[in-house]
Order: C-alpha cells, then sequence, then structure tokens
C-alpha cells in the first residue's frame, strides 16, 4: 500500500497546539485546557499500560493528538530497529492519533543507543539511506510520517547538500511530510551562518504538516537548543515569515526543560495564533 | 552507505571516549578548539540523558547515599553499562547489579537491594492495565470450586525477598514519609510486595506466608496449593482476610477456574 494513499487525518490538526508534560497531566484530567490540540513524545506511552497512557488515552478523547517520537534514529546506518518500530505501531494502533512524527537526526550505532538527536552528514549516500527508512517506517505504520529538522553545533565535511534541500528531496522521494522547527533553523543559521529565510525557500510548501517553535539559550557564540524558555523575538519573525511562504499550517509550543505553568504555554501558542492569523488576513 | 557508517562510528566512539576525539575531529567543519567544545555539547547532553533517566528510576538510592555520591555512581554506571534503547525508560535495569558489585558502595550492604526494589517499581509504573473484576460472579461456585480457582496478580506485582528490610527503607525515605524515620534491622530477611493499585506504585513489607501465597499465585497455582504454601510456614494464615484486602488494593485482580 502506497502510504501516501493512507486516510489523511492531518486535517483534523488546526490552529496552535502545545507539547503535553507529566507536570500538567493533571490539569488535563481535571478540566480541559483551551488548547487546539496536544504532542507528546511518543517513546514515553510505549509502555503496557499504566498512567502515562491512562491520560493519553483521556485526552485524545478531547483533542487531536500528535505522536513526536525522538529515538527512532532515521538516520542510522544500521538500520531502523524492528522493536522500536513494533512497539511505535502499536502506540499507533493504540491512540490513531492525528498526526506521527520524528527527527531528521540519528542516534542508534549497533547495539549503543545515543538518547541524542545526532546531526547527519548531508550526503546522496545518507540520503538514499534515510529514504529507504522513511519508507519502511511508512510501510509499517500504513501512514504519512512528517520529518522534523533538528538543531545542531557540528556540519560534517562530507556534506554535499544544504540541510533543506537534503529534507525536501527527503519528502519528494519518501513522500513524507515535513515538521519544520522554526526555533531549530533559526538556531542552525546562528550556529552554521547561513540566511534562515534563504533555506525556507528550499521547502516545498504542499510538504509542511506543522510548524515547531520553542525557546533556546545562548552559550558564547553558540545556541543551544534546550525547550526552556519562551520563543526568543527573531523566531517569531521567522515564524512570520514561514506563515507567508506556508499558508495555513498547524504550529506547536514545546517546552521540555525548566517546564512552566501551564498558563505560560497557553500564553506562547497565543502569540503563536495572533501572528498566524495576521499573516493569514 | 558505507561512508555513513564509518562517520557515525567515529562521531559515536568520540561520544563514548575522549580518547577516540582526536580521530573524530577532523570529519567536522572548524578549528579544532571550536569543534571540541561543540562537540562537547553532543557528549554532555548523551550522558545528562541517561544520567536523568537513573537518577529518575532510583530516587531512593539516591536519597540514601546522598546527590554527590550518587552522580559519581551514575557515571560510573553509564560508562560501564551504556544506554542501548532509545526508551530511557528501559535504561538502568542492571543498576543493582552494578551496585553489588562496586566496592565504594559496600559499606550501604542493603544499597543493591534497595535498587532492586526501586526497578520493579519503575517497571510496574508501565505494566499492562488489568481488566475490571468482579469477585461476586464467584459467589456460585461450590467450595470445592472455589479451591480450584486459580488467583491471577496485577501485571505490576512483583515480590523481592531480601536480607534486609527494603520495604521499610523505601518507605521512611519516600518525599511524602511524616511518621517516625525508623527502620528495624533486628526482623531478619524480609519480602517486599510491589502493587499498583489504580495508577500509583506502593511497596509494602509482607510475612513469610504471604510471600509464599502470592509467589505461588505468580507460579499459576491454584487457591488450594497456594494456601498450603501460606499454611505451611504460618498455621494461623487467614485466606479470607488476605484475600479480601489483596483484591481491594489490586493485588488479586483475577480469580480463574480452568478452562474458563
Amino acid at each position: 500500500m502506497n502510504p501516501l494513499n493512507a486516510p489523511e487525518s492531518s486535517a483534523a490538526v488546526r490552529g496552535v497546539g502545545i507539547g503535553l508534560r507529566a507536570a500538567h497531566y493533571r490539569e488535563f484530567l481535571d478540566s480541559r485546557p483551551r488548547a487546539d490540540w496536544l504532542e507528546v513524545h511518543s517513546e514515553n506511552y510505549f509502555g503496557d499500560g499504566g498512567y502515562d497512557l491512562h491520560v493519553l488515552e483521556h485526552v485524545r478523547g478531547h483533542y487531536p493528538v500528535s505522536l513526536h517520537g525522538v529515538a527512532l534514529s532515521l538516520g542510522s546506518a544500521n538500520g531502523v530497529r524492528e522493536g522500536h518500530l513494533a512497539k511505535l505501531k502499536r502506540l499507533v494502533h493504540r491512540i490513531e492519533p492525528a498526526l506521527v512524527s520524528e527527527h531528521l537526526c540519528w542516534a542508534a550505532l549497533g547495539a549503543r543507543h545515543f538518547n541524542d538527536l545526532l546531526p547527519l552528514p548531508y550526503t546522496r549516500g545518507a540520503l538514499d539511506q534515510v529514504v529507504a527508512h522513511v519508507t519502511l517506517v511508512q510501510e509499517t505504520l500504513r501512514r504519512r510520517i512528517l520529518i522534523e529538522n533538528v538543531s545542531s553545533y557540528l556540519q560534517f565535511r562530507a556534506s554535499e547538500i544544504p540541510e533543506f534541500v537534503f529534507l525536501a528531496e527527503l519528502a519528494k522521494r519518501s513522500g513524507c511530510g515535513i515538521l519544520l522547527d522554526v526555533n531549530n533553523l533559526f538556531v542552525n543559521s546562528v550556529n552554521h551562518g547561513f540566511d534562515p529565510i534563504e533555506a525556507l525557500r528550499e521547502i516545498p510548501r504542499e510538504a509542511v504538516g506543522e510548524i515547531h517553535l520553542a525557546g533556546h539559550s545562548a552559550a558564547g557564540d553558540l545556541l543551544i537548543d534546550d525547550h526552556g524558555s519562551r520563543v526568543v523575538p527573531q523566531v517569531w519573525s521567522l515564524y512570520e515569515v514561514a506563515c507567508r511562504q506556508l499558508g495555513q499550517v498547524p504550529a506547536l509550543i514545546e517546552w521540555d526543560t525548566a517546564i512552566p505553568p501551564l498558563d505560560m504555554l497557553l500564553d506562547e501558542a497565543a502569540t503563536a495564533a495572533r501572528l498566524s492569523q495576521a499573516e493569514y488576513a | 552507505m558505507r561512508e555513513l557508517a564509518a562517520l557515525q562510528a567515529r562521531f559515536g566512539s568520540a561520544l563514548d571516549a575522549h580518547e577516540a576525539e582526536a580521530g573524530a575531529l577532523q570529519i567536522f567543519i572548524g578549528s579544532a578548539a571550536q569543534i571540541r567544545n561543540r562537540f562537547g555539547i553532543y557528549r554532555g547532553n548523551t550522558r545528562a540523558n541517561a544520567t536523568k533517566a537513573i537518577e529518575a528510576a532510583y530516587p531512593i538510592v539516591a536519597k540514601i547515599v546522598g546527590a554527590e555520591f550518587f552522580t559519581g555512581l551514575a557515571a560510573q554506571y553509564r560508562s560501564r553499562f551504556p544506554s542501548q534503547d532509545g526508551n530511557l525508560n528501559e535504561y538502568g535495569e542492571s543498576f543493582a547489579a552494578f551496585l553489588a558489585d562496586f566496592p565504594p558502595a559496600r559499606e550501604l550492604p542493603y544499597l543493591a537491594d534497595v535498587a532492586r526494589l526501586e526497578w520493579q517499581v519503575h517497571r510496574a509504573h508501565y505494566a499492562a492495565d488489568p481488566a475490571p473484576f468482579d469477585p461476586a460472579q464467584l459467589a456460585a461456585l461450590s467450595p470445592e470450586q472455589q479451591l480450584r480457582l486459580r488467583p491471577w496478580l496485577h501485571p505490576a506485582c512483583r515480590i523481592l525477598h531480601s536480607a534486609y528490610p527494603v520495604a521499610q527503607l523505601w518507605e521512611v525515605h519516600q518525599d511524602a514519609f511524616s511518621g517516625e524515620f525508623e527502620v528495624d534491622f533486628s526482623g531478619g530477611p524480609a519480602h517486599a510486595l510491589v502493587f499498583r493499585p489504580q495508577f500509583r506504585v506502593e511497596v509494602a513489607q509482607i510475612g513469610d506466608a504471604e510471600a509464599a501465597f502470592l509467589a505461588a499465585a505468580l507460579d499459576g497455582a491454584t487457591l488450594e496449593s497456594a494456601l498450603a504454601a501460606a499454611l505451611s510456614l504460618d498455621a494461623s494464615f487467614a485466606l479470607g482476610r488476605s484475600l479480601n484486602e489483596w483484591v481491594e488494593s489490586s493485588v488479586i485482580v483475577d480469580l480463574k477456574l480452568d478452562g474458563g
């Protein structure tokens, strides 16, 4: 079955969502905070049962849910681990999410897993590999997935093509969608010295299924993608440019370290909604 | 493809071993100092993520030894038992074995058993949810049939035997514990029961007879043979009272007749 012919459920996701983290479970069980949709890290729900899955099954009845994986390691030369993919498949079957996404990165090397989003060399050979792995995942899950650009601190000498050309080619060849992380784009533009607006032009408008927004921190001349603060003004500006270029795309506020009260996330989401509406109007 | 594998092998070895760093630096763009600095971020991330997973699974061991010593333990553990799973909730299974074998931790002989208990508590969090159970349906059975029932334990349930009162150690180190900070080491070997009523994992110290009964049940025994195992250790073991208590606290989540 061609995954592109699978029922496309991303239409259910509209507006601005937030990342659901354990610190805010109680509020989502007791009330219905005004978020348009929710995204969780898939691996946190790989268990057979228990509280996390209980909460996720509860919220999926009230909000569109997106499963965002952090550890499938689509860029590993070793290939995709069957066991990890089987657990993701079980979760997708259980939750029937509106969106499923992963990262353009690697983390597994032989038996070892580094539990981080490590950068890839952007070579033709690596592209062939990632296309094959994304295709396998889409065939296994019987649906289209979105692939996210990651933030990075190092670039390989071996790289032959720009990151966003690599991502666009991946989308074209595998049929996957793109999850554009605007913060990661900004972080990389500073860390590696390129024009983020020019990089945005490489992105095929029709492939983008979701946008991520998050905060980062600075360490000397380097920006660190730590998802631990509000979105900075330069990233909001870049988001406005992306909205103008891409049209209506669901966006998400991510916050993973020093998690603030839910109200602050909802406030960030409201800012994103206001900015995007201003661009579409 | 071979090129990708080679680059990842060099990247990965340098993440795990400083001495491999020199060989990896040449694969990146930039000055040696800049690359070294930036590579350090990746090394820091991968270590911090593994450490956070160990801290999350072993909060009581951390409390017992103190934050500073625990950070050292986690660092040693990480290098001897590096993470192998993308799901960090799976990381840390060998921590008890590591502690038992780690000379600086020998001053606290019960530490490895506390870790063994904490791993079961950690796993219990992710165990399957049992189907609802109504004990009233069993009332129609004859007493002979009832003895042939097989008690089913909640998938989260585990029984641990230790030379130390690990359930007490676990309890007095809970954040919410407000009782007297006292652990009775004079009682000799003890059993700890890990169970999960609703979604909160709990730990209780249980007696020899209770442990024998539940261990038999975990092995698939009938009520009759589990009861015999319990009575052989304690002639005063009261089946009815224990069953009620265990059904109430979701230790026993079903009683099944063979073939039914």
